[in-house]
């Protein structure tokens, strides 16, 4: 079977399971999507995941000049976490929101939808660093609905990254570089707009396609 | 190479099971190897079209997988000519973005940065990743060699030096 074809017949799937279910999102009625397969369960996870609430967690956005509190944003977002002096995986995971948010304004559904990475290098990505860093990785800062957010101090950044979110990130000093780098776990989350974890994707790889389908039946949801 | 044992050797690449279920699904089923199209972009060296990957009447296709905003995958362009000059004869040279067109990204930015770094074969896209998630690449830039069959002889990510890439490639025209 096709690719693009089993994820439609997934899509009509999940569709006609909620059409046949009172309760959406396979018995939780906080979330769209159904229970991922998988072999525990989301309290035993470190990181918020299916079905749960967000924590309540309200991060800066130095380039927008304001606040974000994320569990008052009444629209679907996808977060990640990354720090922009790094040369793996972090450029992957935000190309992948950035490949979402452009067929977010290329079909006309920018609007719905907010991206907040966030750094857990408040160090050194200040507004101006993140602002080159959004221009460098082709990402739209003008169409409004992606808002780097930084915490403000390295303190807040263990404790709203490393504990509230559950990613575990490092200091490392890498033989031959002159400056420090992170060890750090991949985290990218689809969250409803009442604030409830839809999807935790942990690959350092994200799929674009299989988010941009997820986020579709939030969307609709 | 069978789909299970591509599969078994993606795995001993360290993903983790969500990229496998990725690569099971770009795999069509029934398939045994690569099998991917992708849009073709007007640039030095290459048309605007599509084309289906590997390419067809070659014994060997190299798939480049880069992206504007890669530093390294710039880097990689050099090695990457200059063995495209020696065995761009016997061998097609593909190189694909999975960035998505569009915002502040367009064809022209694309055939810009091909044209600054001299790229002279063809250039795709990949907008939905579905050749990344084949070739179960997790970062850039990625090289894979591929045979006429889709059996994925050779993959590696990061930079690669143009000796080991003639490496590769003599010992499966030699073969």
């Amino acid at each position: 079977m096709r690719r693009r074809t089993y994820l439609q017949v997934a899509a009509t799937l999940g569709a006609a399971g909620l059409a046949g279910c009172s309760a959406s999102g396979a018995g939780n009625p906080d979330v769209v999507l159904s229970e991922p397969d998988r072999e525990f369960d989301s309290s035993d996870l470190p990181y918020p995941a299916w079905g749960e609430r967000l924590p309540d967690v309200t991060l800066p956005a130095p380039l927008a000049d304001r606040e974000v509190a994320l569990r008052s944003v009444d629209r679907p977002q996808l977060l990640t976490f990354f720090y922009s002096h790094c040369n793996s995986v972090c450029p992957v995971l935000i190309s992948a929101l950035r490949n979402v948010q452009t067929h977010a304004l290329n079909e006309g559904y920018g609007d719905e939808v907010a991206f907040h990475p966030t750094t857990f290098d408040p160090e050194r990505d200040d507004a101006d660093r993140l602002r080159t860093y959004g221009e460098e990785m082709n990402v739209d800062l003008a169409a409004g609905n992606w808002r780097f957010l930084r915490p403000a101090s390295i303190g807040r950044a263990e404790e709203v990254v490393g504990e509230q979110f559950g990613v575990s990130f490092e200091r490392t000093h890498p033989e031959g570089m002159d400056m420090y780098m992170f060890a750090h776990a991949a985290l990218t989350l689809l969250v409803n707009a009442d604030g409830y974890v839809e999807r935790a994707y942990r690959e350092k790889q994200p799929d674009p396609e299989t988010m941009t389908a997820d986020l579709e039946t939030v969307r609709n949801g | 190479m069978n789909r299970r044992r591509l599969l078994t050797a993606l795995a001993g690449l360290g993903l983790t099971g969500g990229s496998l279920l990725a690569v099971s699904q770009g795999l069509p089923g029934g398939s045994d190897g690569l099998s991917v199209r992708v849009e073709t972009v007007d640039a030095a060296g290459s048309e605007a079209g599509q084309l289906s990957l590997p390419v067809r009447g070659q014994p060997v296709t190299v798939v480049d997988l880069f992206a504007t905003w890669c530093a390294p995958c710039s880097e990689q362009m050099e090695a990457l000519g200059a063995v495209h000059r020696e065995y761009g004869d016997r061998a097609a040279f593909v190189s694909v973005t999975n960035e998505r067109v569009g915002g502040t990204l367009t064809r022209a930015d694309i055939r810009e940065w091909w044209q600054r770094h001299d790229g002279n074969w063809t250039v795709g896209l990949d907008p939905e990743s579905d050749l990344m998630a084949a070739l179960g690449a997790d970062g850039l830039p990625y090289l894979a060699v591929v045979d006429r069959s889709g059996t994925v002889h050779w993959e590696h990510a990061g930079l690669v030096e143009a000796a080991t890439l003639r490496d590769r490639l003599d010992r499966h025209l030699e073969a």
